[in-house]
């Protein structure tokens, strides 16, 4: 199940976030959803409002995101706290984990 | 895939890609179910006790970046999520990493279960890990910002529960030491009396040791076997000071430690050269046993790999079942898992194809 929207609406309607793979087990199959948030903090709450449980998955209990998973805010890797990144409508937000190449796992 | 037969030995292996159940209703030949969690590291997969048919095991949730996760089904079909890991509170400055091991209530409270984790912690479960509380007063201990990881991390990997009383609770945290409670874990003790932490410029000191793994001795009595960095220890039912049992054994060093269910004061140990070697001694895995708490020592070598080997057994890794004789089950770091029918004295491989085992835990279906 996708949900995808008109670059129009985007911009009026608020900032998507693109959901992977494993975590679309919480979003009942949606790959990306369109939330509002003025800050990246605020954002991921309301994404688990909608999505109970899924920001656990991303951030930890010192709301940093976890050490293998990378948010960007449309191309850019997010290295602020994640308070300090404001949102505008029509920003993309991407939760990705890291690439595990040469872990002796 | 045959269903598991009540009364049969069930060998529950974590494993560095995925848990796998083995059973067997005569301990001669194993059927094997899994993986579960597959490709992700099982850092411990238990079977009730209280009801010998629920499985727990701690995995990623899911695949390796996401965080720790319970997983919990019924013996013959598939693990879920529960609804939540242990977690710290928000603004605790704390995150949890990893859940190294469970531990299941007393059979009057069959929804309660203890976790320890990394960073070190203990919590508890009263809803069969769908919620959790932590216990502030040994989580937040203060002091604990002098507390330093082994190398395998700052956790809490041994957790032991009163077989009597639920108040009476003991944590091994690595590399601080012992910690014990009596009141339900309002409020702890250090117990490291004559423990050896031969690193340090202190070489006993109260808190810095290097608790490999605890276990209960099953004279019900409180006493308790403990394998340590720094040798091989006893502690008796009035507690205090720990008795070191090292002498008879090949190394000071070592992981695994599993007591004998049926038989008080006899426990089994896999030593290894030491903490620079993690080996076994002459390049033969052997299994030694004591039957009077350490006193003296036993030998047993018949049907494991060597000479010329040259794995590790890791502190979740040996585990005893409660069946007459007992059987003891022991798992490698190179994927060999080993069993002994007649309580230690002869063993034949149950799997040599194994990833990496990270956990060994045995029960008996019901």
């Amino acid at each position: 199940m996708e949900s995808r929207v008109s670059a129009g609406e985007l911009a009026r309607l608020g900032v998507t976030v693109r959901i992977p793979t494993t975590l679309r087990a919480y979003t009942d199959g949606q790959d990306e959803v369109l939330l509002e948030g003025t800050d990246l903090a605020a954002l991921l709450r309301r994404l688990d409002d909608a999505f109970p449980g899924i920001r656990e998955r991303v951030v930890d209990e010192t709301g940093a995101p976890r050490r293998y998973v990378n948010l960007f805010v449309n191309d850019e890797l997010v290295r602020e706290p994640l308070p300090a990144v404001h949102l505008s409508a029509g920003d993309v937000v991407h939760i990705l984990p890291s690439v595990a190449g040469g872990s002796l796992a | 895939m045959p269903s598991v037969k009540k009364d049969s030995a069930v060998v529950l292996v974590g494993t560095k890609k995925g848990g796998f159940i083995f059973h067997s209703p005569d301990r001669r030949r194993w059927s094997v179910q899994g993986p579960y969690c597959a490709g992700m590291p099982v850092y411990h997969m238990i079977l009730d006790p209280r009801d010998g048919r629920t499985v727990y095991a701690v995995a990623p949730n899911p695949g390796e970046v996401w965080g720790p996760g319970l997983y919990r089904g019924r013996l013959g079909s598939g693990l879920a999520l529960s609804k939540a890991a242990p977690k710290f509170k928000e603004g605790s400055g704390l995150a949890l990493t990893r859940i190294w091991h469970l531990e299941p209530g007393l059979p009057d409270s069959p929804d309660t279960l203890y976790a320890g984790v990394e960073p070190a912690a203990l919590f508890r479960s009263d809803d069969r890990g769908d919620s959790w509380d932590g216990f502030d007063a040994l989580n937040h201990r203060p002091g604990r910002e002098n507390w330093q990881p082994g190398f395998g991390g700052l956790c809490a990997h041994s957790v032991l529960v009163g077989p009597r009383d639920p108040r009476h609770l003991v944590v091994g945290i690595s590399s601080v030491g012992t910690f014990e409670s009596r009141d339900g874990g309002e409020s702890w003790t250090t117990e490291n009396g004559n423990v050896r932490a031969g690193f340090l410029p202190n070489p006993y000191p109260e808190t810095g040791q290097c608790i490999h793994h605890l276990t209960w001795d099953s004279a019900g009595d409180g006493s308790i076997f403990h394998q340590n960095h720094c040798g091989t220890y006893h502690r008796g039912p009035q507690g205090g000071a720990w008795t070191e049992i090292t002498k008879g054994l090949p190394s000071d060093f070592g992981f695994a430690i599993a007591a004998d269910p049926l038989h008080a004061r006899t426990a089994y140990v896999a030593p290894l050269v030491g903490g620079e070697n993690r080996v076994p001694p002459k390049s033969q895995l052997a299994v030694w046993k004591t039957t009077n708490a350490g006193r003296t020592w036993r030998r047993f070598t018949q049907g494991l790999p060597g000479p010329a080997a040259y794995m590790g057994v890791l502190r979740e890794a040996m585990a005893t079942d409660a069946k007459d004789p007992v059987g003891v089950y022991l798992g490698t770091n190179t994927g060999q898992l080993y069993a002994s029918r007649n309580e230690g004295e002869s063993w034949k491989a149950m799997s040599v194809t194994l990833p990496p085992i990270l956990s060994v835990s045995a029960g008996i279906a019901r």
